[in-house]
Order: C-alpha cells, then structure tokens, then sequence
C-alpha cells in the first residue's frame, strides 16, 4: 500500500516540476509565481508544498533534476564508441538541441544563472562537469586527438565556460543564429586544444553536427504554445 | 510466487546449457539429452519449456537478437550523420556479439536455420529494415551517391556484413570480426559515399578500425589507451 503511495508522490513531484520547469523556461525568476505552477500542474496547493517549501526550493529542485539527468546523457554517450573528442562536440550540440528544444534543459540553465551563484549549486554543479569534460580531454590526448600540450582542466573550464556564455550572448529561440554561433565557437577553440592534422576531420564532425542540430531543432516558444 | 520464480530459474538454466552447446559444439551436434544432461534437469523439465529443441533455438535466437538490434539502434543517434550510424552501429554491433555468448549462439543459429525457421528469417528482415531505414536517411542527408541506388546499397551492405561474421566464426572463431567488418567498410565506402564526403568517411572508419573494443560501460570516463587493429 505504502509503495503505491510512494508512486503517486513521485508522479505529483514529478508533475510538479514539469509545470515549474514551463513557467521558469519562459519567464525570469523573479516573476514566476507559484499559482501559475499550481495552474499548470493540476495539483492542490498542499500537495506543492508537501513537495516544495518554497518557490526558491522549488527552481533548486527543477535544476538538481534537469543536472541528472544531463549527466546520464553524458555517461550515455560516453560509452558509444566514440572518442572523446568527438563525445565532447556530441555533448555540447545534445545540450544545445535541449536548451533549444526542452523545457527542463532551459530551465535548469536559466535557474543556474539567475540563484545558483549564492548556494554553491553553481560551483557544485559546474564542477561536476568540469570533471567529466577533463576526464574526457585525458581521453582525447591519449587518442592523439587534442594536443598533450592542453592542460585537461584548463581545457574543460574553457569549453564549459564557452557554452553557459554563448547561451548568453547569443539567442536560444532563434535555433538556426545558436547552432551557427555554437559551431562558430567550437571552430575557433579547435585550433588551441587539437592536433593540427586532426582539424579538417573536426571540422567536418562539427558540421555535420550543426546542419542536422538546425534540421531537428523545435524552438520552445514555438511547442509551448 | 516462489514457484514462478523457481521455473523461470529452469527456464534459465536450459537456454543457457543450449546456449553453451552451440557455441561449443554448434546446434546440429548438440542434442536434447546433451542440454539436459549439461543443465543439470530432467527430461520433464526441459519439456514442460521447450517442446523440442528447436523451440529452445528460437527462444535464444530472439534473445540474442534483442541484443544485436538494442547495440545497432543505440549507436545510431539523429544527431549524428546516417552513414556514421550505419558505420559505428556496425562495430558496436560487433562489440555487443563478441561480448555476449547468447549473441554469438543466436548467429550460429541464424546460419544454421536460414529461412527455416519464422524467428531467424525475421531476425533477417528486420536487419535489413533497420539498415534500409538508416541508409534512406543517408540519402537525404546527400551522403550517398547520387548514381547509386539504395536498394542496391542496403543489400550489399547486410550480405558483407553477415558472410563477415560468418568467416570471422569459422576462421578466427570470432575474434576478427571488428576488422573484417573495417575491411568491409573500406572496400564499400568509395561505391557508396558521395565523392565530398568520402575522405570524411575514410577518416571516421579509420579512427573506428583502430580503437578496442569498448569494455563494459565507463565509470568515471577513465581514459583507454587505442591499439592496431588485428
């Protein structure tokens, strides 16, 4: 009985933070408020805050879930038989394609920036996937892909930096500008972490990347509606 | 509950007893009494399964099968090119059949059965499905040639594909099969790919036909070094 119980709390939750994740993907922090989540989630306000004590516990929640899952895609393509290097470019354009395309991705990302800073979810998170961007450069360098000049960790920070940037510098509901400023990025950092005479291949990987990220991109606007 | 439990055990122990034989001594040479003796049951057991001994072939054939397919599908992505997921679905699939002895004992099952029986002739259809579908997307993304048709691609593809592990079974007992299907590709690659995207092809089956296999599934993205091919 009890397990049933559990199930349904789970789906609610889940519910919950879906509907969040649709108001915080569109709308900035400070003017999302929890009834239009009630609205939306079709639960009662006592269920919410059985789930969630606040509307800052809430976004935690929505960017903590988004981040695992992240990192499951991470570890999923990490074992496709792929390289690192080119497991790095699939990293960044599958990102992309979410924040692009995805609700929670958006969310999550937009949530980091606006109050991660202040309770270290930030530093916490990031962190993570600086690591796994390092342990993934390690790779590229053993493979003769990257340079053995590149500092692993130097090389992670950078391109994890270049995303959360460009997401801010450039413009999410116009997929077509963020794939080609995405692509734009990857080729300038190319020549500073690759070996010279793996460039032309990298090229060709990122854009072929690009040209199908465009193809299958849905803006969120657009399916929100 | 138990009793459930205890039976799918039973179930267990014959198809994998099956599955042993046939990679031991191939499916012809291996009889019901063989499996029941390895399996440790009575006769009772396996019958109240199996009805006869090619309903224990068909159960490991969609077993392995499922296997295959899931190692092919999941190495295609719609984010990467077509043709890469035709080539590195390749040699994961590869990967998947020497990692996993059910995937093994199902292809010599398919060998031996051919179309005589309904599990392994549609294991071949769907193969065939599956690539069709994968190179069809290939065609529109422009990899392939223009003067080439996809009918024609689909079936030399799946025919080199099959006789490679067929000859990789018997001459090497499957221990080249990651570098037969490379040959393969080698050969193929310039009847197939369009001329501005064949040194790019070349490239990316080059760098496939040089890494190991895969172990199991990363932990913390721990770095593999790459060896020569075979």
């Amino acid at each position: 009985m009890t397990e049933q119980v559990d199930r349904r709390a789970d789906a609610t939750r889940l519910q919950i933070l879906q509907a969040a994740a649709h108001q915080f993907a569109t709308r900035p922090y400070s003017q999302v408020n929890l009834d239009d989540i009630l609205a939306s989630a079709d639960v009662t306000k006592g269920a919410l805050y059985f789930h969630f004590r606040s509307k800052h516990a809430l976004a935690t929640a929505v960017i903590e879930h988004r981040a695992e899952h992240g990192w499951t895609e991470f570890q999923q393509l990490s074992t496709r038989g792929l390289s690192g290097l080119e497991t790095m470019i699939d990293v960044a354009y599958l990102t992309a394609g979410s924040d692009i395309g995805e609700a929670q991705a958006r969310a999550g990302l937009n949530l980091l920036e606006s109050i991660g800073r202040f309770d270290g979810l930030q530093a916490k998170l990031l962190d993570v996937w600086v690591i796994g961007f390092a342990a993934m450069t390690r790779r590229a360098i053993e493979e003769g892909d990257v340079a053995d000049r590149v500092d692993p960790e130097h090389a992670a920070r950078l391109l994890v930096s270049m995303y959360l940037g460009l997401r801010q510098t450039s413009n999410l509901d116009e997929p077509e500008t963020y794939i080609g400023d995405l692509e734009s990025v990857w080729m300038l950092v190319l020549p500073g972490i690759a070996n010279p005479e793996r460039l032309a291949y990298f090229a060709g990987f990122i854009r072929r990347r690009s040209a199908l990220a465009i193809k299958n991109a849905v803006p969120l606007r657009a399916n929100n509606l | 509950m138990v009793r459930q439990a205890r039976s799918e055990a039973t179930r267990r122990r014959i198809i994998d007893s099956a599955i042993d034989l046939i990679n031991e001594i191939g499916y012809p040479a291996s009889g019901l009494a063989d499996i029941i003796e390895r399996a440790e049951l009575t006769k009772g057991a396996l019958y109240y399964h199996f009805e006869s001994k090619e309903a224990v072939a068909t159960a490991i054939i969609e077993e392995g099968m499922d296997t295959i397919l899931d190692a092919f599908r999941s190495a295609g992505r719609p984010s990467s090119p077509a043709m890469e997921n035709i080539v590195l679905g390749l040699f994961v699939v590869a990967d998947a059949i020497k990692a996993d002895s059910v995937a093994q004992a199902a292809c010599r099952l398919l060998r031996t059965f051919g179309g005589f029986n309904p599990a392994a002739k549609a294991a071949y259809g769907i193969l065939q499905d599956d690539l069709a579908e994968r190179v069809t997307s290939a065609v529109e993304q422009g990899d392939l040639r223009s003067d080439v048709d996809a009918e024609a691609v689909v079936a030399t593809v799946l025919a080199s594909t099959l006789g490679a592990e067929l000859v990789s079974s018997a001459l090497s007992d499957g221990r080249d099969l990651r570098h037969r299907f490379a040959l393969n590709l080698e050969i193929l690659l310039p009847a197939i790919v369009a001329e501005e995207s064949l040194g790019y092809y070349r490239e990316f089956l080059a760098r496939q036909s040089i890494r190991i296999s895969p172990s199991k599934p990363q932990d913390g993205l721990t770095p593999r070094r790459t060896t020569a091919a075979p």
